[in-house]
């Protein structure tokens, strides 16, 4: 990833980088506001150019457990929950190969092939 | 992170409320994973709190009277940006945890969330622990549930 976004921006522009027939649809930076989950929607709701409530079925819970992603990732501000992973995860969500980076970066690729999910 | 319980994230809201030592809760309760995980964040407490007297619940109303309690503020105050961060952490994360453990049901089509057949189990716990673990929330909840009624 070579483009830095402005820190102040929760919502990053197209950037229209192309890894490996992936195209790079919405970018969003998770900040500890509200729940990973709530953040990877919005972005996919970016990336498809809907409205986060416009995003249905199915529903993020059946394709990951983002409540764990997030403590691994970013653990929270207790003493005891600190973060364990590093790195990034990645998953698909429908049509999408979604990225959760360790600075708070979701990244939003869509992957040329609608994707059957389970 | 040794079990599903602690692998749970939520904001930090500041309205989490300690969670009491876990020898003061029933071991009933520590035994039965759905009625435990169901509990394990606040706005699911506050959803199954919203079950106590009304069976049926839109998850548009639904992710409104959370988003005033969370926000502190009356309903009809709650900006449309915040309604839809709940509603959309209610219907990809919450809802779904719920029904998985046959807590409430869900109507896809209608946005409908009913009692399911592990409702009663999650009631009695919350009835039981509610008044030390979490009594404003129980309280807000009811209210909301009377401000509706009384519509």
């Amino acid at each position: 990833m070579t483009s830095r976004q402005d820190r102040n921006s929760k919502e990053g522009e197209y950037l229209g980088d192309r890894t490996n027939d992936l195209t790079q649809a919405a970018q969003r930076r998770y900040d500890g506001e509200r729940e990973l989950t709530t953040e990877i929607v919005y972005a996919v709701a970016a990336a498809r150019g809907v409205e986060p409530t416009d995003v249905h079925s199915p529903p993020l819970y059946e394709c990951v457990d983002a409540a764990t992603v997030e403590t691994a990732l970013f653990g929270r501000s207790t003493s005891e929950d600190r973060p364990v992973a590093d790195g990034t995860v990645e998953f698909t969500y429908a049509e999408f190969l979604v990225t959760v980076r360790k600075d708070g970066w979701i990244q939003v690729s869509e992957t040329g092939a609608r994707q059957k999910t389970s | 992170m040794g079990n599903n319980s602690s692998g749970e994230a939520e904001p930090n809201d500041g309205s989490k409320p300690h969670v009491p030592n876990p020898e003061a809760i029933a071991d009933a309760v520590l035994k039965l994973d759905h009625v435990h995980d169901a509990l394990g964040h606040p706005r699911r407490r506050y959803l199954c709190y919203t079950l106590l007297e009304r069976t049926e619940w839109s998850l548009t109303d639904l992710a409104t009277n959370i988003a005033a309690w969370e926000g502190d503020v009356p309903e009809h105050e709650v900006r449309p940006d915040e309604r839809t961060a709940v509603y959309v952490s209610l219907y990809h994360n919450h809802v779904p945890n719920l029904v998985e453990r046959r807590v409430v049901a869900y109507d896809e089509t209608t946005e409908t969330l009913s009692a399911a057949e592990n409702t009663q189990q999650v009631l009695a716990a919350l009835e039981g622990i509610g008044a030390s673990l979490n009594g404003a929330q129980e309280t807000h909840a009811r209210s909301e549930i009377d401000d509706e009624s009384t519509r």
